[in-house]
């Protein structure tokens, strides 16, 4: 008897091909049969009128802490994914040994937002190794995980405070080879590393410390087990961009392996400049590199209120160094002294076009709920004042819990972008899953790209959008017998509805160790989540079968580009 | 098969400062006016906060991963 047959749906397996009636049948876990399935079945779900796909996969994420308290990654697997990768932009949570632990966690919340009373409440620190992390969050893990190795951990394992100092010696590369290594044997799909990430005392991560060398040496490692480099490109600028492509090109040429940058944002006043770089991309691949940029699919949001520093305010030094290193008291007292106030009243004036136009998201008070909702020049004037005094006013009268949305800032020309997610030469990523929880919600990308560019702008037919996120992730990254709905292929699979699937409204929730907060969405139109041929979620009567998910190292040998 | 040019850029050599890059990479102009140019074809990295006081870095803002350009942007005509 079969375990699970998915009936009467509409068969996109993530080819690309046109999507077709029929069944999917499960057992063991894997895919055994396709078609019209006229047997029994442990359970049978009815798929009519909904699309019965593979799992999605998200390439670019940081769940390395959350999968440590939660298993699932929620809501992750309630938007149709299935396999995650933690690790990127150099940043892993192994290999570490104890007496760097802080040190990691300052930087995962320099750069990734993530609040330090999380790790304080959610992390037992019982690994060093990453077979040992890797252990660790197999136990009760309920989303299947490939994760990435940061650079900027081999480094520090290597070399201590000198990775963040100077180049590596040779010893040093031949340590860090070899460190590498061990960690791919122990599962981990490839290498990240970064060029712009800064820690959390506002100086360059380790990985920036490290010359070409050092990442050639790595890259010929990556090149013996045919995995993956993922980097952060200087991404603000084209040209920077571009010689990041070209470095890329030679290490995959050189190498043989896949590579792939992220993000690649394209805003209404850089179609230029991603078209220049897109033209390189497409140079480097006519030549044989595998170099991938990846594009999220949802306008840049984010939201911020006075006592967590946003990354928003990071070009105003003054304003951002109170934010980063003042106490809640010493903040409101920055912004209550009027000699402080009127000085960065005046650093942040020049970026009034900004300020006038958030909107204000949440309150506590009372007297300020009518206020919700309305822009800051709305408030402002309602309240007789300049836009910034309205801002600070605010704050203050809320005990700086004030929350403030700047909504659209980028990636924001839906025809642009629509055309850029639809280009053979793009990989669908760049989520950011699990990190920037106080600024915004990372999930609900899958739906949006559903929504905005299949229903409302036909960017993508249905069958293109399926597969760029699930066999063309698959591949890219070497991610073996998923991605796909074929025999044989382990059954994780999404069914949702077309019609339907989209991202819900962002709200905040309390629910991150340490009484923390975050930015999520709800799905929609995600009826089933299948991972290892067992139902892990559906919409309705929520979350089942905890401890299916697998970690997944992955090969590229096979991998066409 | 030949790519076509981009702008001109180099990663800097083991204890690379301004003054080093300009003397290698623009050996025919005066070094002081060469560092002026680097630094404004640099801005990422001229612009980029100051190492501590005491660290190997001090005074150098140059990283070994860097990107130097060695030549302005193409909008500005050079």
């Amino acid at each position: 008897m079969l375990d699970l047959i998915i009936k009467n749906g509409r068969v996109i397996d993530g080819t690309g091909m046109p999507g077709y009636a029929g069944d999917v049948g499960i057992s063991g876990g894997r895919i055994v049969k396709l078609g019209h399935i006229d047997e029994p079945a442990l359970e049978v779900i009815d798929a009519t009128g909904k699309v019965v796909a593979p799992g999605f996969i998200d390439p670019h994420t940081h769940f390395d802490a959350q999968l440590l308290w939660d298993g699932y990654a929620k809501p992750a697997i309630e938007h149709g994914v299935t396999t995650v990768v933690p690790g990127n932009c150099s940043l892993s949570l192994a290999p570490l040994k104890a007496e760097h632990r802080m040190k990691l966690v300052g930087m995962f919340n320099q750069i990734e937002e993530m609040p330090y009373k999380a790790f304080e409440e959610g992390v037992e620190w019982n690994w060093e190794t990453f077979e040992g992390f890797i252990a660790r969050i197999s136990q009760g893990l309920s989303i299947n995980v490939a994760p990435l190795v940061g650079h900027s951990l081999l480094r520090l394992w290597v070399m201590g405070e000198a990775s963040m100092e100077r180049i590596a010696t040779a010893a040093e590369q031949r340590a860090m080879a070899d460190l590498l290594r061990e960690c791919l044997d122990a599962g981990a799909i490839g290498l990240s590393t970064s060029f712009v990430d800064s820690d959390e005392k506002l100086q360059p991560v380790p990985s920036r410390y490290a010359d070409p060398q050092e990442l050639d040496t790595l890259c010929a490692v990556l090149s013996e087990f045919g995995r993956i480099l993922q980097i952060v490109p200087e991404f603000y600028d084209a040209d920077l961009t571009i010689a990041r492509v070209d470095q890329l090109a030679e290490l995959s040429l050189k190498h043989g392996i896949t590579t792939t940058f992220s993000p690649l944002f394209l805003n209404r006043d850089n179609v230029a400049a991603v078209q220049r770089t897109m033209a390189r991309v497409e140079e480097q691949f006519a030549r044989g590199a595998r170099v991938w940029p990846q594009v999220q699919t949802r306008p840049i949001d984010i939201s911020f209120c006075f006592e967590v520093p946003s990354l928003l305010f990071i070009r105003l030094r003054s304003w951002y160094k109170i934010m980063r290193f003042g106490s809640h008291d010493d903040i409101v007292a920055a912004f209550s002294d009027p000699v402080q106030r009127a000085a960065l009243t005046k650093a942040a004036a020049p970026m009034l076009g900004l300020w006038k136009n958030l909107t204000l998201r949440q309150v506590s008070t009372a007297a300020n709920q009518p206020l919700v909702g309305k822009t800051l020049q709305e408030i402002a004037t309602g309240r007789g004042c300049e836009v910034l005094d309205a801002m600070i006013d605010l704050s203050l009268e809320e005990d700086l819990q004030a929350h403030f949305l700047a909504a659209n800032m980028g990636h924001n020309d839906d025809a642009a972008v629509g055309a850029l997610l639809a280009h053979p030469n793009v990989h669908i990523g760049a989520s950011d899953g699990g990190a920037h929880i106080l600024s915004f919600s990372t999930f609900g990308d899958t739906g949006y790209l559903f929504s905005r560019f299949v229903r409302e702008t036909g960017a993508l037919t249905l069958e293109q959008a399926v597969k760029k996120i699930t066999l063309d992730t698959a591949t890219i990254w070497g991610i073996k017998e998923r991605g796909v709905l074929q025999k044989g292929y382990v059954a994780d699979i999404t069914v949702f509805d077309p019609a339907l699937i989209d991202r819900g409204a962002e709200y905040y929730v309390q629910d991150v160790p340490g009484d923390g907060s975050r930015y999520v969405r709800d799905a929609i139109g995600v009826d089933t989540v299948v991972i290892g041929g067992a139902v892990a979620y559906q919409q309705g009567s929520g979350y089942r079968q905890a401890g299916r998910g697998q970690v997944l190292p992955g090969s590229t040998e096979a991998s066409a580009g | 098969m030949t790519l076509s040019p981009q702008r001109p850029a180099m990663h800097p050599h083991e204890h690379d400062d301004w003054e080093a890059i300009a003397r290698r990479e623009l050996p025919d102009q005066d070094v002081t006016e060469a560092v002026s140019q680097l630094q404004s074809w640099n801005l990422h990295v001229f612009m980029r906060p100051a190492a501590p006081a005491g660290s190997p870095r001090e005074g150098n803002p140059i990283l070994p991963s860097d990107i130097i350009f060695l030549a302005p942007p193409a909008a500005a005509g050079k």
